[in-house]
């Protein structure tokens, strides 16, 4: 077997793999989007809302990550990704920086909203915005690592201002942190994509299975089916 | 005693006229809600809006009754909590 072709052959494993795991965190990110519908119809709570819409992003976000590529090649028109493969890279990748910041931006505010007097989402979409194009135009891997730590940072202090003064003992803090987390190191695998070659699995298997406990914990509690 | 949250005043409003099989007039169930009466409006009008209660007007007397949504939310309203709680939302 040709370099060139064993290089092939690990590259559609990988691409293979990258639709298997948003296929998984779209399944469950919908799960937890439609299963909490109901208390939110009955209850119109404000933290099940931003809850719900944090999932809703994800969904969209891991869609644009690499399902869409798995859409256009099951559906056999790859001509669309073949017109600009660059821009059609750089769009998708666009896409996805920008729903999951702002699905981190609504799951930390889900749980900071009422300590927060004010309603102005649109903070949110500016800073996601602003912090997507940075990422994608810059070309420096120092300002990928920058604005992640970042994120990070405002997810740790969120999560910590949050629970303060709270007596019982929740891991909902400790889940959302490590999503966070998982989700910076996912950012930082598309975006420099040698930086985790060895360890992409791994990262895939804890993220994916952040998002089952956090499924079953929802499905325990709105004792959906 | 602890203040009431938002969700707590709407599930006593709704327990109140099913406790009173299912529709009560208005002044009783104003003085058994122990709001103010603006808060009471208030909160009549989110729950009327939600469709939890309807009213029915008979002979110059007004009544609240309580729909199958209504029940739904009596019927949810710890699934609720416990969500909120859960996730600390």
């Amino acid at each position: 077997m040709s370099p060139g072709m064993m290089k092939s052959i690990a590259m559609q494993q990988a691409l293979n793999l990258d639709i298997l795991y948003s296929f998984i965190i779209i399944l469950c990110s919908l799960m937890i989007y439609f299963g909490t519908k109901e208390l939110y119809d009955l209850s119109s709570h404000r933290g099940i809302k931003y809850f719900r819409l944090a999932f809703l992003f994800f969904a969209i976000a891991y869609f644009f990550r690499s399902f869409i590529k798995f859409i256009l090649i099951y559906f056999n028109i790859p001509e669309i990704m073949q017109l600009s493969p660059k821009a059609f890279g750089t769009l998708t990748i666009m896409a996805f920086m920008y729903f999951s910041i702002m699905a981190i931006f609504y799951l930390l505010y889900s749980v900071i909203w009422k300590k927060i007097n004010s309603n102005k989402i649109y903070i949110f979409h500016i800073t996601a915005i602003l912090m997507t194009f940075v990422s994608i135009f810059s070309h420096s891997q120092l300002i990928y690592l920058l604005i992640n730590l970042l994120i990070l940072i405002i997810a740790i202090t969120t999560v910590l201002i949050a629970h303060k003064k709270k007596r019982k003992q929740n891991y909902t803090y400790l889940a959302y942190i490590l999503l966070s987390f998982f989700w910076a190191l996912n950012i930082l695998d598309i975006l420099i994509p040698d930086f985790f070659r060895n360890t992409q699995l791994i990262i895939y298997l804890v993220s994916s299975g952040i998002f089952f406990i956090i499924l079953y914990r929802v499905l325990r509690n709105t004792g959906a089916n | 005693m602890t203040k009431r949250g938002r969700l707590e005043i709407i599930k006593d409003i709704l327990q109140i006229i099913q406790n009173n099989r299912g529709e009560i007039n208005i002044t009783p169930l104003l003085r058994k809600t122990n709001l103010s009466s603006k808060q009471f409006y208030k909160y009549l009008e989110e729950i009327k809006n939600k469709n939890f209660i309807t009213e029915k007007t008979l002979l110059q007397n007004k009544k609240i009754l309580l729909t199958i949504r209504g029940n739904k939310f009596l019927e949810k309203y710890k699934t609720i909590i416990n969500f909120i709680q859960e996730f600390e939302l």
